[in-house]
């Protein structure tokens, strides 16, 4: 039987919200046209699409931890399905620098395991004060992974995206 | 998709979005009366459908423009209303709702339709206050005097409570995560 954490998740799945920015292909669960199956749960692989840039991928993927899902964040990094491993550094995406996107995908803090931002896990724990600085972007039981992608997909289409 | 089904989105106020499987010769207020969106004979709703971006087009010196999304006859089948290329449906009894955007101490605004995104008033007010390129890409919008900055892909429609057809924006600078 699934776990909770498994079915809030899967129910979120089949939300409007989800479904209709996969139609747009904003976003999906990475399918079986490059990675034979889903890895055991908690862990999910998703697809983000990014703005064009020159000899840079249409979409990252994502491996998240979703342990605790919605009462706790995700947490995760950018996943290679083809070799079924972090992404190397050199084929992550760069934003401009100093701009708010190189710092939320910074690869100088955790050893670049997660997100530096508080919808990530442990960057949320790492940082008590965020709620305070950043309360419009405060993890609860409210959110789903249709917050999560949405703000992540909005930096990787944002100008401050410059490729690889 | 499902099966032969056609999968809407259907948007109404203060709601989250719901999804319905139709069928092409499927009357619209049929569909709304069966997902409990709207009731048998109510007529004080407006139905959009779409997806609307028209402001992204209005010209720098227009001052309280106004979008023209017109409301559609819900009396017409999906197949007639193109739904099958225009997904969402929005249900709403404000046929335009009144944006004000406050940036650096000017304030911009525009009458969209409740069928538009917050991403799409978004990049307006970007163009707006001359924020589009790269510079403006940390600018978002929050709902003024609160902490809420609604997501790219809600919809004006979602946001406001009628009779109030009407929302404040404050064009922020996303806080960049230090320490």
């Amino acid at each position: 039987m699934d776990k909770p954490d498994q079915r809030w998740f899967e129910a979120d799945l089949a939300t409007a919200e989800f479904r209709a920015g996969a139609l747009k292909g904003h976003w999906g669960l990475a399918g079986a046209d490059v990675l034979p199956q889903q890895p055991a749960w908690p862990a999910r692989v998703l697809w983000m699409a990014a703005a064009p840039r020159p000899n840079a991928p249409d979409r990252y993927f994502v491996q998240l931890d979703l342990s605790n899902y919605r009462t706790l964040p995700p947490t995760g990094t950018f996943w290679d399905p083809s070799t079924n491993a972090t992404l190397e550094v050199d084929r992550r995406p760069k934003g401009r620098s100093d701009s708010r996107f190189a710092k939320v995908f910074r690869t100088d803090w955790e050893g670049g395991r997660a997100f530096y931002h508080p919808y990530d896990r442990v960057a949320a724990q790492g940082h008590p004060d965020w709620p305070k600085d950043q309360p419009s972007l405060v993890w609860d039981s409210n959110r789903t992974i249709v917050d999560y992608l949405e703000e992540f997909h909005s930096l990787l289409n944002c100008g401050d995206y410059l490729g690889l | 998709m499902t099966g032969e089904g056609l999968e809407l989105y259907i948007h109404s106020q203060g709601a989250k979005p719901k999804i319905a499987v139709v069928r092409p010769h499927e009357v619209l207020r049929d569909v709304l009366v069966r997902e409990e969106i709207v009731k048998q004979g109510q007529d004080d709703v407006l139905i959009f459908v779409g997806e609307w971006e028209e402001a992204l087009s209005e010209a720098d010196e227009i001052d309280d423009g106004e979008d023209k999304h017109s409301p559609v006859d819900i009396l017409l089948t999906v197949e007639v209303l193109e739904l099958h290329r225009h997904r969402h449906v929005h249900v709403h009894k404000c046929k335009r709702v009144a944006v004000e955007v406050n940036f650096n101490g000017q304030t911009k605004r525009h009458r969209f339709s409740p069928a538009t995104t917050i991403a799409v008033v978004t990049q307006w007010a970007r163009k707006k206050f001359k924020l589009d390129g790269a510079a403006g890409a940390e600018y978002v919008l929050r709902v003024c005097k609160t902490d809420k900055q609604p997501r790219p892909g809600e919809h004006l429609g979602e946001l406001v409570a009628p009779p109030a057809c009407a929302i404040c924006f404050d064009l922020v600078k996303e806080i960049t995560p230090q320490g």
